[in-house]
């Protein structure tokens, strides 16, 4: 007899239970043990998104089976998600076809806007995920058990875009905690207009925020405050796939950095060089901006000025790449002031996390800051709760952070089950979003 | 230069504006003139001898165009063997904006099956293989895809059945000229979680310690750390009930426990069936506690050690819809040798889309607290209360969060522009 390699469908099924005829669609009477045994050639799908609703995922599309291994898997499902214009989220959905599915490749969109809430924002990755997995699973035998519903639109079309790609967003948060002997609270409130359109960008913001700790020691009370505000523009020119041109504008006012009003205007220049249209995958961006800043202080500086205008210069380098085999984001900053070169600083940042072997990953996050341009220093000593509560700045060389862990997980291969009894806590795993 | 008065008119031109813009918005724009039909993907069936008909009326949600020219997709259906036998071949080569998305898929007949069930079969698959186009066009809206049935999740050939083992190790350290921390974390954990019986077992240890340098010689220096067990059964009965048991051991500094042993055994009624948990569930939980502590320090109640009985009832409410999702826990506590010792929680937080564009979120815990019978009858220094490292002493704790979120303006913003980065990258790690 010959038996085709590649969707065999229900024949398979008819084979197992020894039917003598078999059809499409499945008949009912072949009953659940029919559907388990399709259920067990289902499709091996490695879902790899950091921030989707996955139990919400597995109790809907139940026709494939999960794994935790991306090696097993005959699809590998990288999920990665942008900010639109609109403040909402572009998710991308690359589907990799592994294994016996190595010829088949896919990219599926799904938008969600700023104000969609959880549920729709599941729901609409749900019907994306579906749509995307089907070329995959039209390959195996469950194939015959799934429907396609298809209603017909009504006839209105898109209308015309009255607000020109104008989107305004007014937003505002407290926080509010505390027991006996302590107190906190943090408030925030910001305003944004932006216009994002493929040939330029333009952003607004203005925002505050005040926070205050409140602590009761023995009779006494200890109080710690900061604030700041924050205004700042930008504007972004394309020219092309790699360049890009603007200018950043910024007021801002901090009791942490000792700034009463600082202003900053900076033209700046922007190379990447992989196209811009890969961002959500790989970018690598050399960003030049030069700054002209006249500054206002709260208090008088360890300089002894209580205002001045500075000149700066800084370059940046970003690589982001979000891969198959895990996620590379390194970045280094470094910039000078013109009165004095000497007045520099240097910052860079690094977080790599690898799948390795099966079912081995391991991260290294590493930030380290070489500082020499700290002019706004508070001219007096600070006092022992300004220290101890971080309210203001300290005089530093360099400061620095460094994680390093690994995981390693081997048993089961299968991740299909969800069981909320009791509660689902720590599904295990690791997760590293970078947006 | 621009001063204080500024900002306050900016932010009060923001509400003003704010204020007004939403009116005009509540108007639905009017429909233009004559719209166009919504774009569908344009097909191509290529099979010679095909019962095209066939196809329109079973793939709605294509176009099927008599050439190759205008058509965007090209399915192409042949037999491997003779005609009649054998399996059937359906490939799909995209053309225009879908070049290079190629698939190919195969339809296997079982003997005995009639033209039609193969016409049928086929169709099947040619609608299942045009939906990655169709996904790409705004058709994709008014699709859904169903699976007929139920299949048990745990329908798998697994040789580990269902173990699943892991082994991590973390360690963050941070400094800058006068500060610096140090924090290492490890555990192992193996799980074992079916339809009928979830088993999670984990060991874990924590270590963190933190340095200050106050200058002339003055450094203060802190170390705190952790370890336990924790182990957890259920056993599912039916789609209501469960029973299981919660095991833990226990030691930690900020707690001041050298050694707490833990064993409850519990019952759980979701008023919902577990199967909608993603949706709603309404779970009621009690717990009988056995605990054996001993402590660091004597405690105010001038114990080392003690045996302790604790009952605890909690009740939990989550609700996931489109309008939002919200969540309630009330739950209370007693230890039975002092009825007096007691704590009661309650725990809201609550997402509401109110409005195209306007949203709030709410979180909020309160907590009357009566039973901290393991603070050390030593007390905390200066230095441990402003850094946060022991327990201390009180009756209530809170915690209120609030924040309102509004967006007018453009609806059609999908664009990505991703120049000069998305203003700031954020950066988050889950474990």
């Amino acid at each position: 007899m010959r038996k085709p390699l590649a969707s065999t469908a229900c024949l398979v099924l008819s084979l197992i239970l020894g039917l003598s005829v078999a059809a499409r669609p499945l008949p009912a009477q072949e009953g659940q043990a029919g559907i388990d045994e399709l259920k067990k050639t289902a499709l091996r799908v490695f879902l790899d998104c950091d921030y989707c609703d996955i139990e919400y995922i597995k109790t809907e599309i139940t026709f494939v089976n999960y794994v935790r291994d991306r090696l097993e898997a005959q699809v590998h499902v990288l999920i990665t998600t942008q900010a639109t214009g609109g403040g909402g989220r572009e998710y991308t959905l690359a589907f990799i076809g592994q294994n016996d599915c190595r010829d088949l490749a896919d990219t599926q969109k799904y938008f969600s806007s700023k104000t969609d809430t959880e549920d729709d924002v599941r729901r609409g990755l749900v019907k994306a995920l579906k749509l995307g997995l089907m070329s995959y699973v039209g390959r195996t035998p469950i194939a015959c058990r799934i429907a396609v519903d298809y209603t017909r639109p009504d006839a209105a079309g898109p209308g015309r875009d009255r607000w020109d790609s104008w989107v305004f967003s007014l937003s505002g948060s407290g926080y509010f905690s505390g027991q006996a002997t302590y107190m906190s609270r943090m408030v925030d409130a910001s305003f944004s207009a932006n216009r994002v359109t493929p040939a330029s960008k333009l952003r607004f913001g203005f925002s505050v925020d005040s926070s205050k700790r409140r602590y009761e020691i023995e009779e006494e009370v200890i109080t710690g405050t900061r604030s700041s505000w924050d205004a700042s523009g930008l504007f972004v020119k394309s020219l092309g796939e790699h360049w890009s041109a603007g200018v950043f504008v910024e007021a801002e006012s901090s009791l942490y950095s000792n700034v009463d009003l600082g202003l900053s205007a900076a033209p700046a220049v922007e190379y990447n060089v992989f196209p811009y249209s890969q961002s959500t995958r790989r970018q690598l961006r050399l960003l030049y901006t030069l700054a002209v800043k006249p500054v206002k202080y709260r208090e008088e500086t360890v300089y002894a000025k209580t205002r001045e205008t500075l000149f700066q210069e800084s370059l940046a380098a970003t690589l982001d790449l979000r891969e198959k085999w895990g996620t590379v984001s390194v970045s280094a900053e470094g910039s000078h002031y013109f009165h004095d070169f000497s007045k520099n600083r240097l910052d860079v940042f690094g977080i790599v996390n690898l799948r390795l072997y099966k079912g081995l990953s391991v991260f290294v996050l590493y930030g380290r800051s070489w500082i020499r341009d700290q002019l706004a220093l508070l001219g007096r000593e600070p006092t022992f709760e300004e220290q101890i509560l971080r309210l203001r700045e300290l005089p530093m060389n360099s400061n620095y952070f460094i994680s390093v862990g690994f995981q390693f997980t081997f048993g089961s291969i299968f991740t299909n089950v969800i069981n909320p009894r009791f509660g689902s806590s720590g599904g295990g795993g690791m997760g590293i979003h970078i947006d | 230069m621009k001063t204080r008065p500024v900002k306050a008119a900016a932010l009060a031109a923001v509400v003003a504006f704010a204020l007004v813009i939403p009116a005009g918005s509540q108007v639905p724009p009017p429909p233009p003139a004559g719209p166009p039909p919504p774009p569908i993907v344009r097909v191509f069936l290529d099979w010679p001898g095909g019962d095209i008909e066939f196809f329109k009326a079973e793939i709605p949600f294509v176009e099927f165009v008599p050439g190759q020219e205008e058509a965007q997709v090209r399915v192409v259906i042949a037999p491997q063997g003779p005609p009649g036998a054998g399996p059937i071949t359906i490939s799909f080569f995209g053309l225009k904006e879908f070049e290079g998305e190629n698939n190919t898929l195969t339809y296997s007949s079982a003997p005995g099956d009639k033209p039609e069930d193969v016409r049928r079969g086929i169709a099947g698959l040619v609608k299942l293989g045009l939906l990655r186009y169709a996904g790409k066009t705004p058709a994709a809206k008014d699709l859904s895809v169903r699976f007929l049935d139920q299949a048990k999740p745990t329908s798998v050939v697994d040789k580990y059945d269902f173990w699943v083992f892991s082994l991590s190790a973390n360690a963050f350290l941070m400094g800058e000229t006068q500060f610096e921390e140090g924090m290492y974390y490890g555990s192992f954990s193996a799980n074992r979680v079916t339809p009928e019986l979830k088993v999670r077992t984990s060991v874990s240890g924590n270590f963190s310690k933190s340095k200050f340098d106050f200058g002339e010689g003055e450094v203060y220096e802190s170390r705190s750390h952790g370890y336990g067990f924790s182990g957890l059964v259920v056993k599912s009965l039916g789609e209501h009930w469960s029973a299981g048991a919660f095991l833990s051991a226990q030691s930690s500094t900020y707690s001041n426990l050298k050694l707490s042993l833990t064993a409850a055994p519990a019952v759980e009624f979701d008023l919902f069936p577990y199967s909608e948990s993603t949706k709603r569930q309404l779970r009621i939980l009690y717990r009988l506690g056995f605990t054996r502590a001993r402590y660091n320090e004597e405690t105010i109640y001038f114990k080392t050690s003690e045996s302790l009985l604790q009952g605890a009832l909690s009740c939990a409410y989550e609700v996931v819809r489109p309008w939002g999702r919200a969540s309630l826990t009330l739950e209370g506590s007693h230890y039975f040798h002092d009825f007096a010792k007691n704590r009661l929680e309650l725990e809201a937080s609550v997402e509401f889309r109110v409005w195209r564009g306007l949203s709030f979120e709410i979180d909020g815990g309160y907590a009357r607290i009566r039973d901290q019978i393991a603070l050390s009858a030593g007390g905390a220094t200066y230095e441990e209360i402003l850094l946060r490292q022991r327990e201390l002493s009180t009756g209530y704790s809170y915690s209120f969060s609030v924040g309102l979120n509004f967006s007018f303006g453009s609806t059609r913003s999908n664009v990505v522009n991703p120049r000069f980065g998305n203003g700031g990258r954020s950066i988050s790690i889950s474990m």
